[in-house]
């Protein structure tokens, strides 16, 4: 599904690499979980993949097609089938939820449709579908502004979900939220992702969470991938590894357990 | 050789600085004439011509409101055509979207350059090249806000988050698709407000335009002071207030109406 060799960025204003020679392969229907430290690269390793982040150097095959080195119409193509969850939701604050969602068909409209705001039929039956499966249809006409920030992630995954994605990329997807809506967004996520066999590719911050979500693990530190596995298979001495013995280390890997 | 930071005291440096607005007015008010000896003479002759104005003489009022009428016309028809060109020429000076410089900054040029110039000289260059009246008037409006709506459009557009622009990005939209459903919903309560700001705007700069022959009320009123008709000046004056005050009231209207939701069943 998402083929990655020898992958490196290096953003203008740092002087490091943000990601540094990342190969990785990820199979259809996989759930996997990103986790590291803040500044470690998930982040860029995630928007490198629907080229949000135009990577220096390495391939990225999404379904066979390589997103890092094509024309960029090319590339809009692969990103409709890649749909992206934000950390801060980024919606339009002051349009409708419907209008929102509605956006998740920009790539089935045309140009000239867009203009005139003609969408068809269908894009209309699609966003009804995907605001009833979030629970959102009586919000419809509401301005997203005067949403929680739950109901707004689910709108969120409503546009995503309006887009049929075959992958579905979370950016620290409940990061903003507060406790007991992250377990709730985070499920409503994974089921959707089940059951339509999406491929869901997350970044987590919070170990127990981690686990609980994903099919694989992969650990990042420095822009490095320094462990993949079965969740399973985590063990102090990886945390350790992913982490350092920081701050970090104590609040998002001991708290896991 | 090492320099010795010459450090002055808080209070020294507060001296200064008094000293030097002060010689900056005596400057400014010696240069300009402007004294309570000169406001004193010029008084009487002030009270005079405020007592000579009452009471406003309306014999020729259905004229100053034909025109009154222009001058309103004149504003609703440069803001639009102001508007319009800057609408599209904004998003060619906006940093986030224009990834070329060239054209950024020849846009950009082109703003503050039509906006640099006051509109009454606007009008003076538009009656020298296509005569007397009020069309050479919305040029000159139109020209002068081409350039402050544009300056101001593209600003807005560059406050825009750019995350929520990815977001867009990230279904798949083209760049045209990501202008029309990503930044023109965020920034369109801001180009309605700047747009009929410029509406009431315009009104006023269309008042004085008449002085230069750009059509309007300006042109009356221009000729009742030349032939010192002081009652006529006041008639004049008030209309123009009157109709300033029922646009600002207009516009506020209008504002709240344009920034609603559109409702799907």
């Amino acid at each position: 599904m998402i083929r990655i060799e020898n992958l490196t960025h290096k953003y203008k204003s740092r002087k490091e690499e943000a990601i540094k020679d990342i190969n990785l392969h990820i199979k259809r229907g996989e759930s996997v979980v990103l986790i590291g430290s803040s500044g470690s690269g998930k982040s860029t390793l995630l928007r490198c993949i629907n080229r949000l982040v135009e990577p220096d150097s390495g391939k990225i095959y999404v379904d066979g097609r390589d997103i890092a080195n094509c024309p960029i119409t090319e590339a809009q193509k692969i990103r409709s089938n890649i749909g992206m969850i934000f950390q801060h939701f980024n919606l339009l604050e002051r349009e409708t939820v419907f209008k929102n969602v509605l956006n998740g068909r920009l790539s089935h409209v045309s140009t000239l449709k867009t203009i005139f705001g003609r969408f068809s039929k269908e894009d209309y039956e699609i966003v009804r579908d995907s605001l009833k499966r979030v629970g959102l249809e009586e919000y419809k006409n509401e301005r997203v502004a005067n949403l929680s920030g739950g109901q707004k992630q689910r709108v969120a995954i409503a546009r995503t979900l309006s887009q049929k994605p075959k992958i579905i990329l979370a950016d620290e997807p409940v990061s903003a939220l507060d406790p007991k809506l992250m377990k709730e967004v985070m499920d409503l996520l994974k089921n959707i992702c089940d059951e339509k066999g999406i491929t869901l590719v997350s970044s987590l911050h919070f170990l127990d969470f981690a686990k609980r979500y994903s099919t694989r693990m992969i650990g990042i530190r420095d822009g490095r991938i320094v462990f993949d596995d079965k969740p399973e298979e985590l063990n102090e001495k990886n945390i350790v590894d992913i982490y350092g013995k920081t701050k970090d280390w104590y609040m998002y890997g001991k708290l896991g357990f | 050789m090492e320099i010795k930071k010459l450090k002055l005291s808080k209070k020294y440096k507060k001296l200064l600085i008094g000293i030097l607005i002060v010689i900056i007015y005596y400057w400014a008010l010696g240069g300009t004439e402007t004294s309570p000896t000169n406001f004193a003479k010029g008084f009487p002759f002030m009270v005079d011509f405020v007592g000579r104005m009452f009471p406003p003489d309306i014999s020729n009022l259905d004229r100053f409101l034909l025109k009154a009428i222009e001058t309103l016309q004149m504003a609703i028809v440069g803001s639009s055509l102001g508007a319009l060109i800057a609408f599209p020429l904004s998003f060619l000076a906006a940093r986030n979207i224009m990834p070329n410089k060239i054209i950024y900054h020849a846009v950009r040029g082109l703003f503050d350059t039509l906006r640099g110039i006051n509109e009454i000289v606007w009008g003076l260059i538009f009656v020298s090249m296509v005569g007397l009246g009020p069309f050479p008037g919305v040029l000159a409006l139109a020209a002068h806000v081409t350039g402050a709506l544009g300056r101001y459009f593209s600003e807005a557009i560059e406050t825009v988050n750019p995350e929520v622009i990815k977001a867009i990005v990230s279904t798949g939209a083209n760049k045209i698709q990501i202008v029309i459903r990503g930044i023109f919903p965020e920034v369109k309560p801001l180009f309605v407000n700047y747009a009929l700001y410029y509406l009431e705007n315009n009104f006023r700069a269309a008042t004085v335009l008449g002085l230069v022959g750009a059509g309007g009320i300006g042109m009356e009123l221009i000729t009742s002071m030349r032939l010192f008709k002081a009652r006529e000046v006041l008639t004049i004056l008030i209309i123009m207030v009157l109709m300033v005050a029922m646009i600002d009231r207009f516009s506020a209207y209008l504002r709240k109406k344009i920034v609603s939701i559109e409702v799907v069943e």
